[in-house]
């Protein structure tokens, strides 16, 4: 998803009012339970809470001009990959084998039988349309966030197409731009 | 369950940005290599063992015997490819021995390390060109953006100005998304345009004028 994305992607810069950065912190919250004790480190309620628009109606909430979260059209919100590296436990976990991880890292999206071959895991409890960590086979930090197509239960029964898309992977436009000017 | 999830510092990798793990699917692993060698040397403890054997036909003889040099921490840092070269640079960082000759080529890979920096960073990309676009707005009439006019020092508005007076059509400055301004000229002048650019400003070569055609065009043609 974030191929291609540069500097000259974004359309506008608007720091949020208080009404609307509460009620972003709040999805965040229910969104993450884990992340409830550290919402107030990472999203200060005193911090100027910048959303930057950009193209493909794509929203990142930025703050001290590093981005922290996106989401699509209203959709849920999700972590960049540098802020889960950091607290990796606040999101379900998908793995995929080694075989799919050179195709994820260049944007393709996760077919079933990558995450049903042995090599791959799948979180049983997971529903369709839910923001998951793609790990990868043997490796210890997520590859990428996707966003499940399928719950996992229609993943291992019919374990054909395309179980998760990608929307964030590392090396990709969003992790390149770690901080803004 | 903690009650409170401490941050997990991770090592990314110095030369392409990646955890250091995911550095044999980054864009040049060689180039990495060196740097996880000293940095985390135990991640791919295999991969250098395999050059082990390449290894040992190089190794100087005077090396093997050398009372300072833990050899084997040595044979895993060396990579085939540069083996003599690398085994140099490992003598002075191991052992502490002044060597004339390698300290030049630590310098020069340093200084590819620093060109290499703005792989994970963000770039600024100023390259200086003047892009020319022809946009078809009713079926008979067009207009032509000039856009990277600024970046030869050339006030937008004065050069809108003489667009204007020279072709006797409309020419604006127009902003675009973002910070970057473009003139819009009404009108297909693309044919004299290159020439009027270079004739008002010496500062723009005819070089870095590029029209837009599904791919830049160098012009001159």
């Amino acid at each position: 998803m974030f191929k291609k994305f540069s500097f000259e992607d974004i359309s506008a810069q608007n720091q949020v009012k208080a009404s609307v950065q509460r009620k972003i912190r709040q999805s965040i919250a229910d969104e993450y339970p884990g992340l409830e004790p550290l919402l107030d480190d990472i999203l200060p309620k005193k911090a100027p809470l910048i959303v930057t628009k950009c193209q493909n109606h794509l929203n990142l909430v930025v703050v001290n001009n590093v981005p922290l979260f996106f989401n699509i059209r209203d959709g849920p919100y999700m972590p960049t990959l540098r802020l889960l590296h950091q607290y990796p436990d606040v999101m379900k976990k998908f793995q995929v084998d080694r075989g799919a991880i050179k195709f994820v890292l260049s944007g393709a999206n996760i077919m079933c039988p990558g995450l049903t071959s042995p090599g791959g895991a799948l979180d049983e409890e997971v529903s369709g349309e839910t923001p998951v960590a793609i790990m990868a086979e043997g490796k210890q930090h997520a590859l990428a966030i996707g966003f499940t197509k399928i719950s996992a239960k229609d993943i291992k029964t019919i374990n054909k197409g395309i179980a998760v898309d990608n929307m964030h992977y590392l090396n990709d436009g969003l992790w390149k731009m770690e901080r803004f000017e | 369950m903690a009650e409170k999830p401490q941050a997990v510092r991770v090592l990314y990798c110095g030369v392409c940005s990646l955890p250091a793990e995911y550095c044999e699917f980054g864009p040049d692993f060689e180039k990495c290599k060196p740097w996880l060698r000293v940095h985390v040397p135990d991640l791919y403890p295999d991969l250098l063992k395999g050059e082990f054997a390449f290894v040992l036909f190089f190794l100087p003889s005077s090396l093997l015997i050398h009372p300072s040099i833990d050899v084997y921490s040595f044979l895993e840092a060396a990579d085939a490819d540069k083996a003599a070269q690398q085994l140099q640079s490992m003598t002075i960082s191991g052992s502490g021995d002044a060597g004339t000759a390698p300290s030049g080529s630590t310098s020069a890979s340093k200084q590819d390390e620093v060109k290499r920096l703005p792989g994970g960073k963000i770039k600024k990309k100023e390259k200086q060109e003047v892009v020319i676009e022809k946009i078809v707005r009713n079926k008979r009439k067009c207009v032509t953006v000039v856009k990277g006019l600024e970046l030869f020092g050339v006030k937008l508005s004065d050069a809108s100005k003489k667009l204007g007076k020279k072709f006797a059509t409309g020419a604006s400055v127009v902003k675009g998304p973002t910070e970057k301004e473009q003139i819009d000229v009404q009108g297909d002048i693309s044919y004299d345009i290159v020439e009027f650019i270079t004739d008002t400003w010496p500062d723009v070569p005819e070089t870095a004028i590029f029209f837009i055609e599904d791919g830049r065009k160098v012009p001159a043609a």
